[in-house]
């Protein structure tokens, strides 16, 4: 079992490599993309299996004794000793079952997408790469080795972003991925080297964590859970941090669907719900982890709503599902926000690689508001996204329904009524701007023809229908809260609701939902228009809320003209000046002191003169002094 | 009764006079013939020595020094006219080699 | 009557290497080099070096000084070749500027040490007495500057050969 729980994680990495060293190799292209994608389909394929059959294991065995695979010791100097250790428990079991099973699907979704690419086995080496980083970080026994998966899947991504490296604007969008990412990240080193010297080496495994925070006061664990969580934002695109999400759909459509569905995103919730035992010490911190996950799902939800782009009406929709997610977790909920990231990993991989075919078939067009009617035209890929839709606006008994409203009646049921409003008008919203998505686009414009329409390969139709199937049924594994239970984390306690109260809440849901789609009919059903910035509110969601701006005026710009002022003043004028002076001295030195040599040996007898001169005048002054 | 100071300041004096010309001449005969001076002055100090120590050992160094004079004497008498054949001319400005290469930047 | 001779070689001697000097014409520095080396030979006379001053005449005077009579006239250099400097009293300022200092030092060491004549042996500085210590005690130079003398003597004839000109 150790050795399964080992080869899962090593096997991307191995497969990544062998992609790498081929593409580098065969610089001629002589490898067939087959040959690539073999390689590529296969190794996740093994890993899904793999994780299977321990998922069997795990499930069996009581959800207090993980499964250990201990590779070597990797540091271990004095107190500081990190093991490469793998941990395998209930939670990380879910984790690996869904990156592998939903990587695999988006996989050889990627092998039908990318089969015109000229990098085909770049991308796949970096797609196995991605994959197993993410895989390193759920399965890591210790932060330390999470934080070397959370640091690769940060690599992964920019290298993904960044895929179609010949256009600026993506390279752009990758670094500020990657900046971004770097400044939660800068927040989680902080954190856990706060947490390693609080601990005083009484080990770094998750376990003993666990047991070591027991001594600790509360302001050193709210000052690490407090950074552990700006870490979760810029991963999971949270406020602030969030900035990077919708720009990051500048990599190719199997990317999105991976970071927002299986990988990357999600790692900030799971690191929260990992953290689990910590935060139920500081309910505060979990509070204000609800907060911004219920303030981003809110803001995204709005800027969703006037999006046009439909891959970046995706990213928001991530967002604001994150949003719920930490809603969750913050409010000590684990097993629902992870039963959320669960499903929501379903439908979202399905909306993002449906979103991609449209945007295949169209030659890669991405205005929405350029479709409509798609309907006749990409039927499978029509039933497949309205699945994905319903499920993310929780209409019963899709996926999203048990798990969104896992997460609203616990907001409700804990007397957090604020998020409670905060999480039923972003409901709303959800509703409201994915059927703007699915009207605009497969409805709208119903003479609209489409005589240049790519046909879709199965590599990309066959994992729509694999993820729909799931999308509709992974919710039943909510059903009296078994998911929750199988996970087993730390979840605070809540009050039990009475049965009305239960039903009520269960029923006002969808009705929202409804009440958005009608919404979203009205307004686009037949003849959809887009949104004109024409009062000041509608603009502040147009652009953003101005954020990118605010960002840009802020930190952007007030870093240029520092850097501006140290490139043209301190490094031009004062090093570049005193290095100046000091070589330009030299120089003047040398062509002064050259002349010297002129090769006379007269001049040269006069130096010798001279030299002798002064140490005459030195002798005197010595005998003198006798 | 003379004291070996009589000597001993002439020989300085000359000496000085030696180093003088060398600096201040060019022409490679009045540069040889300062050294010779030079040379001469240290041999009277060495023969001045020699008899304040009333010892010969001085004396014989000095009567080697002549010697060498003489040696030095062929050897840049030769020189003056190899640099003549080559320069037409006995100026030390002429000879150049020992100057350092400036670059054609 | 030892201090009058002694004060008329020393004028000679002097007023000979300030003609090395100072006089324009080469001929002239080479007279006073002469002047220099007679001098000189006298002075090794009033040192009791009598065979010095033998060896002074015969080699100072005798072969060194008329060889580079000889040399000054055979090569007989026109004025257009004779280096053209003024000798500026600025200069000669500069030089015995830099020159004072080691002419301070060894007048200071001759004063300070105090030196007197030593009594002397009657066969002091005699020929006899002279190879006596010469193939004593310094046998080895003496065999050095013997190969001194050859390795010139070679040296001067490649320096002066026709054949080896350079073809320039």
């Amino acid at each position: 079992m150790e050795a399964l729980l080992s080869l899962i994680v090593i096997l991307p990495f191995l497969s990544a490599t062998i992609l790498g060293i081929s593409y580098l190799i065969d610089s001629k292209k002589n490898l067939s993309n087959t040959y690539y994608a073999t390689i590529a389909l296969t190794t996740p394929a093994i890993v899904t299996l793999l994780s299977f059959v321990l998922a069997f294991e795990i499930s069996t065995m009581p959800h207090d004794t993980p499964l250990y695979a201990h590779l070597f010791d990797w540091i271990k100097v004095g107190q500081f000793h990190i093991e490469m250790r793998f941990m395998l428990d209930r939670l990380s079991m879910i984790m690996v079952g869904l990156v592998s099973f939903v990587g695999t699907l988006i996989h050889i979704y990627a092998v039908g997408y990318m089969q015109d690419d000229e990098g085909f086995g770049k991308f796949f080496a970096y797609f196995n790469f991605f994959l197993g980083s993410m895989l390193l970080l759920v399965v890591a026994s210790n932060p330390i080795i999470m934080f070397i998966g959370w640091e690769l899947v940060g690599l992964a991504s920019y290298l993904l972003i960044g895929f179609y490296h010949k256009v600026s604007s993506n390279i752009t969008a990758a670094n500020k991925a990657f900046i971004v990412n770097r400044v939660g990240d800068f927040g989680f080193i902080i954190a856990l080297s706060v947490l390693f010297i609080a601990l005083e080496g009484k080990g770094f495994d998750f376990e003993a964590i666990k047991e070591g925070i027991e001594g600790l006061s509360s302001s050193t664990l709210s000052f690490v859970g407090a950074l552990l969580f700006v870490g979760a934002m810029g991963k999971s695109a949270q406020i602030p941090l969030y900035v990077w999400l919708p720009d990051a759909m500048a990599g190719p459509t199997p990317v999105s669907a991976l970071i927002h569905a299986a990988t990357m995103v999600t790692a900030g919730v799971y690191m929260v719900a990992r953290f689990g035992f910590l935060y139920n010490e500081i309910p505060h911190i979990g509070e204000f982890i609800a907060y911004i996950g219920a303030f981003s799902a809110l803001m995204a939800a709005l800027m969703a709503s006037f999006e046009r782009d439909i891959k970046k009406i995706l990213a928001y929709s991530t967002m604001s599902q994150l949003g719920y997610m930490f809603i969750a977790v913050g409010l000590g909920a684990y097993g629902a926000g992870i039963f959320h990231l669960f499903t929501h990993a379903f439908f979202k991989a399905l909306l993002f690689m449906g979103a991609g075919a449209v945007i295949i078939a169209l030659h890669h067009e991405q205005d929405i508001f350029k479709m409509g009617n798609l309907r006749t035209f990409l039927p499978k890929t029509f039933i497949t996204m309205l699945i994905a839709t319903l499920a993310i606006t929780s209409i019963p008994p899709f996926a999203g329904f048990f798990s969104k409203e896992a997460i609203i009646n616990h907001a409700f049921l804990t007397q957090h009524y604020t998020l409670w409003i905060i999480a039923i008008t972003t409901a709303f919203l959800t509703a409201y701007y994915m059927f703007r998505l699915i009207f605009v686009v497969f409805f709208a414009h119903s003479t609209k023809t489409y005589p240049h329409l790519i046909p879709l390969g199965k590599m990309i139709i066959y994992p729509l229908i694999v993820l729909a199937i799931g999308s509709a049924t992974v919710g039943f594994l909510g059903i009296g809260h078994g998911f929750a239970h199988f996970v087993a984390l730390p979840d605070r306690a809540t009050p039990a609701p009475t049965h009305l109260l239960e039903y009520g809440l269960m029923a006002f849901n969808p009705l929202i939902a409804v009440g958005g789609i009608a919404l979203a009919y009205r307004l686009f059903g037949t003849n959809p228009k887009p949104s004109k910035a024409n009062i000041p509110i509608k603009a502040l969601f147009i652009h953003k809320f101005y954020v990118d701006a605010l960002y840009d005026r802020l930190f952007v710009s007030t870093l240029r003209s520092l850097s501006l002022f140290f490139d043209r003043v301190v490094d031009a004028k004062i090093i570049d000046g005193f290095l100046g002076l000091l070589t330009g001295g030299y120089r003047h030195l040398g062509v002064k002191l050259v002349s010297l040599q002129n090769g006379t040996v007269k001049t040269y007898a006069t130096y010798i003169i001279f030299s002798v001169s002064l140490m005459s005048i030195a002798l005197i002054y010595i005998l003198e002094a006798q | 009764m003379l004291s070996p100071d009589a000597f001993l300041f002439v020989a300085v004096v000359i000496f000085a006079i030696g180093l003088i010309g060398l600096m201040l001449r060019r022409s490679l005969f009045v540069v040889y013939l300062s050294i010779e001076l030079m040379l001469s002055s240290v041999n009277l100090i060495l023969a001045t020595f020699s008899r304040v120590h009333g010892e010969m050992g001085g004396g014989v160094v000095s009567l080697l020094m002549i010697a060498v004079i003489a040696a030095e004497a062929a050897i840049f008498l030769a020189l003056i006219i190899y640099i003549y054949r080559i320069t037409k001319s006995v100026d030390s400005q002429s000879i150049t080699q020992l100057t350092h290469k400036r670059d054609e930047a | 009557m030892e201090s009058i001779i002694f004060f008329v070689l020393a004028f000679f001697l002097l007023s000979g290497a300030i003609m090395i000097v100072f006089c324009k014409e080469s001929i002239y520095s080479a007279i006073g080099f002469l002047m220099v080396m007679v001098a000189m030979a006298g002075m090794f006379a009033l040192l009791h070096h009598s065979f010095l001053f033998l060896a002074q005449i015969l080699v100072g005077v005798g072969a060194v000084v008329v060889l580079s009579i000889m040399i000054i006239l055979s090569i007989n250099l026109k004025d257009e070749n004779q280096p053209q400097q003024n000798i500026m009293p600025s200069k000669i300022a500069l030089t015995t500027l830099m020159v004072a200092p080691i002419v301070g030092l060894l007048l200071y060491a001759v004063i300070k040490a105090d030196f007197t004549f030593a009594p002397i042996a009657p066969n002091f500085g005699t020929i006899e007495a002279m190879g006596k210590e010469l193939f004593t005690h310094w046998v080895l130079p003496f065999e050095i500057v013997s190969i001194l003398l050859l390795g010139a003597m070679v040296g001067a004839i490649v320096l002066s050969h026709r054949r080896l000109d350079v073809k320039s």
